[in-house]
């Protein structure tokens, strides 16, 4: 079928175009209480980055106290540990890295990528004029935003704030470790956070499923749409579990039932472990929640930036899918030094070792898509690559801990810390970097500095992974995770020239956001204005103006191609080397016998 | 930098350190082979004016895919189905044997609490919870060269025994009873540690295991009896924390 047959029978299937809204005028309708997913987009957005900002700084806080176990903290110690005389105290450094990780995970990566590029992308990637459900969007945020009031006020409760660490492990979590009413607020914020985040996950999963462009078949939605859908599968499946388990953690605490309590009252009958599988049943596809969008995004982002299509465009969607059915099944490797039964902790470790197949596909499929590329070294592009490389750290090293015996002896270390770390905060991190670079003129209407860019990314890369890297060496050479002070230990007081030179790492790391912080809000204030497509791509959010209209496309496209049809011989004609995926073509040239090309449409 | 693992004092950490050490050399290949690929691609491919362009190729032929399959395949195989073998056979006539039937195992029950280790070994007669039990608080004395078996139990929260000299480690559970054993090889002290987070003074929760060869042992088993036997007071809460090994009761 020619582009022209297709745009006919889609225009056919259309009928008439729905009528445009007109756009909001009151303030607060424009810009607090918005139903228009890129304002919300750009509200979870701010939120994300005020909280991941918090979070960084109470890492730093963190790897102060491990490099100079029991000094007062510098500039800030007496404002904020003003009892201990600016020393962080055991308490203190407990609140620290439990909020530090609750933040970091559920109040600043989720909110940025899918509360704020999920929102920003999906409608505009897909050619759509809002999400299915503007008003359920709009809650989903203001949910969030409750949840992050919440979690605020337990710094300021009597016993202080919550110190189970930020999987809240019960009996711990239970009012026989944490009798403070701080602890009780972290499950309400989480609960929410979780409200929030199946909100939107029902709203993604119906705005791919029912809002497409005419012609935007699945296997033509950008990776990161598919990053986004199935990310939103995962997340209406697995939150509620979650939510369950916050729930009885709840009943725990306030009206004194039993479901994760056994053996230290009489007559106990819960079992702590329970939490445990309810916990991972959900934290392990969390993992998956976080990286399946950012997967999707450096597969675009490669292609876009290499001027080549994606290497095995359906290769890695299926390889995407196996990761999201595999992800439901491999909890248990958290739980391997529970004592859990032989049969289910070798199923385990065999499942977990399966999700490498599709992983390995999908790092192929960057590899495949660099190589006879004509790359382009924006900042955009230098984060992905940042993103491959310690993906590729991160991802290997966790078959140290998807096997039984390695994991025994690595289980609850550095090891594990900085495993998590390589993707939560580095592989992650870069792609939401590399997200912030490349939407920024579409979300903005201005270019952020490339300069500067380049210099945040070389400040970035080479801290975080001396930060992360030197974390797994001190892990494999035993140091326990959580601990206050590692000197404690005769075996581990060697350990204390790594750990502050690692400290050091984190300080530069810490700083050079500034860099970033500068370059935003100067962006903002006085960057270059954007042309509607400054990358030179052919998906759909640059066929509009930067920033888009309210409602974002006066005409709905229709699409006629894949999202990758870069250095396409057919663009040569037209003087670039893109072709856009609604873009229509008189004469679609045969392919030139010399230059291989693909035998399948995308 | 000297990047080393804790010294090795036991029977089966080796197996331990060599699944450690084949993962550290197969990814640390595959690795370094992927790395080469990029950094090729950026050297050989970079586009040096606007006008530079790669191949069109979508990498749906027949070949890419065979080619991306079969290079995950046999990574796979190399590294993941290799190894799970090797470990499943490890786990099952090592780590997971446990010797109930063995006659010269040191059996310990261990009941850890907020910040505390307890280790209670049954004495002369052979049963826990009578007044010539072994009771130790943050210390463990082992013989060398025989099978230790401990089971441990939780009075509050969730613990974990950690033994880096030993590669080993496992969680102490309120509600449950979970177990673990190992050998030691040489005499020493060793650390123990908690490795689980279990509240502010995690920290502080470290215990001191003392191996020693077979006579010493005796010697010292002889002094902790009769330690014992003094110390006992039947109305004391001393002997809580003891179960009856086999039922659990």
């Amino acid at each position: 079928m020619s582009d022209r047959e297709e745009i006919a029978s889609a225009e056919g299937q259309n009928g008439e175009q729905e009528e445009i809204p007109p756009a909001p005028t009151g303030f607060l309708r424009r810009y607090v209480f918005s139903i228009d997913h890129k304002v919300i987009g750009r509200q979870f957005l701010f939120l994300g980055l005020g909280f991941l900002a918090i979070g960084g700084l109470m890492a730093m806080l963190i790897r102060w106290q491990l490099a100079r176990p029991g000094a007062p903290v510098p500039i800030v110690g007496k404002l904020l540990f003003g009892p201990s005389g600016g020393v962080i105290s055991p308490v203190a450094y407990t609140a620290l890295f439990t909020m530090h990780g609750t933040i970091m995970i559920f109040f600043a990566v989720t909110p940025i990528l899918i509360g704020g590029f999920g929102n920003f992308c999906l409608p505009l990637l897909i050619g759509a004029r809002d999400m299915a459900f503007p008003r359920l969007n709009m809650a989903s945020f203001w949910t969030m935003f409750a949840a992050t009031a919440i979690l605020t006020a337990s710094f300021f409760v009597p016993l202080g704030p919550p110190e189970a660490g930020w999987t809240a492990y019960a009996t711990l979590s239970t009012t026989i470790g944490a009798p403070g009413p701080g602890q009780t607020l972290w499950v309400v914020a989480i609960y929410l956070n979780g409200a929030s985040s199946v909100m939107g996950a029902v709203n993604y999963i119906t705005t791919v499923l029912r809002m497409r462009a005419p012609g935007m078949t699945y296997l033509r939605m950008p990776l990161t749409v598919w990053g986004f859908f199935l990310t939103s599968i995962l997340n209406a499946l697995f939150v509620p579990v979650l939510a369950a388990a916050m729930v009885l953690l709840f009943f725990d605490r306030v009206l004194g039932t039993q479901f994760f309590i056994a053996g230290t009252t009489p007559g106990a009958g819960g079992d702590p472990i329970l939490y445990q599988h309810l916990f991972w049943l959900f934290g392990h596809p969390e993992v998956y929640i976080l990286i399946l969008p950012a997967w999707g995004i450096v597969g675009d982002l490669l292609a876009f930036f290499a001027r080549k299509p994606l290497f095995g465009y359906r290769v890695t969607v299926g390889a995407l899918i196996a990761v999201v059915v595999l992800s439901t099944v491999v909890y248990g490797h958290h739980m391997f030094t529970t004592g859990m039964s032989p049969l289910l902790g070798e199923s385990f470790m065999l499942l977990t070792m399966i999700i490498s197949v599709p992983t390995s596909l999908i790092v192929f499929s960057w590899l495949g898509t660099l190589w006879r590329g004509a790359i382009r070294m924006a900042t955009p592009m230098l984060f992905c690559l940042g993103m491959v490389f310690t993906f590729g750290v991160g991802g290997l090293t966790g078959l140290y801990l998807a096997d039984i015996t390695a994991d025994i002896y690595l289980h609850d270390t550095y090891f594990v810390v900085g495993h998590f770390h390589l993707i939560m905060a580095s592989a992650l991190l870069m792609s939401l970097f590399a997200a912030v670079y490349f939407w920024f003129p579409k979300m903005f209407g201005r270019m952020m500095n490339e300069g500067l860019g380049k210099l945040h990314f070389w400040l970035t890369f080479v801290p975080l992974n001396l930060v992360f890297m030197g974390q797994l060496v001190i892990g494999y050479e035993g140091m326990q995770r959580r601990l206050y002070d590692p000197s404690v230990y005769d075996f581990l007081k060697p350990l204390l020239p790594l750990n502050r030179g690692i400290s050091h790492a984190a300080y530069l790391l810490g700083a050079a956001q500034l860099i970033f912080v500068v370059n935003f809000f100067g962006s903002l204030a006085r960057g270059a204005r954007a042309a509607a497509n400054p990358w030179e791509v052919g998906t759909l959010e640059w066929t509009v103006a930067s920033p888009p209209p309210h409602h974002n496309f006066d005409q709905i496209p229709i699409v006629v191609r894949g999202p990758h049809e870069l250095s396409h011989p057919a663009a040569r004609a037209l003087g670039r080397d893109w072709l856009g995926q609604a873009e229509v073509i008189e004469t679609v040239p045969a392919p030139e016998p010399t230059a291989p090309t693909s035998t399948e449409p995308a | 930098m000297h990047i080393v693992l804790p010294r090795d004092a036991s029977l089966d950490g080796h197996l331990v350190d060599g699944a450690i050490g084949y993962l550290t050399l197969t990814t640390g290949i595959a690795f370094a082979a992927a790395l080469a690929f990029l950094l090729a691609a950026i050297f050989f491919h970079r586009a040096h004016a606007r006008r530079t362009r790669g191949q069109h190729t979508h990498g749906n032929r027949p070949r890419d895919r065979a080619l991306m399959f079969t290079v995950a395949l046999v990574m796979f195989v190399a590294i993941d189905v290799t190894l799970a073998l090797r470990t499943s056979r490890d786990l099952e006539s090592h780590f997971w044997r446990y010797p109930d039937a063995d006659p010269n195992a040191l059996r310990v029950e261990v009941t850890a609490q907020q910040w505390a280790w307890t280790f209670r070994t049954a004495g002369p007669d052979g049963r826990f919870g009578t007044p010539d039990d072994v009771v130790t608080l943050n210390e463990l004395d082992i013989p060398v060269g025989h099978p230790i078996y401990l089971k441990l139990r939780s009075r509050d929260v969730v613990h974990s025994l950690y033994l880096p000299n030993f590669r080993t480690k496992i969680d102490a559970i309120p509600g449950m009873t979970t177990r673990i054993w190992f050998q030691a090889t040489e005499p020493g002290r060793f650390e123990i540690a908690c490795a689980q987070h279990c509240g502010v003074n995690h920290y502080k929760m470290r215990g001191l295991l003392t191996a020693r060869l077979e006579p010493e042992y005796r010697d010292w088993l002889a002094r902790a009896e009769t330690d014992s036997r003094l110390r006992y007071d039947p109305a004391a809460p001393a002997t809580t924390g003891a179960w009856d090994w086999e039922t659990g009761k």
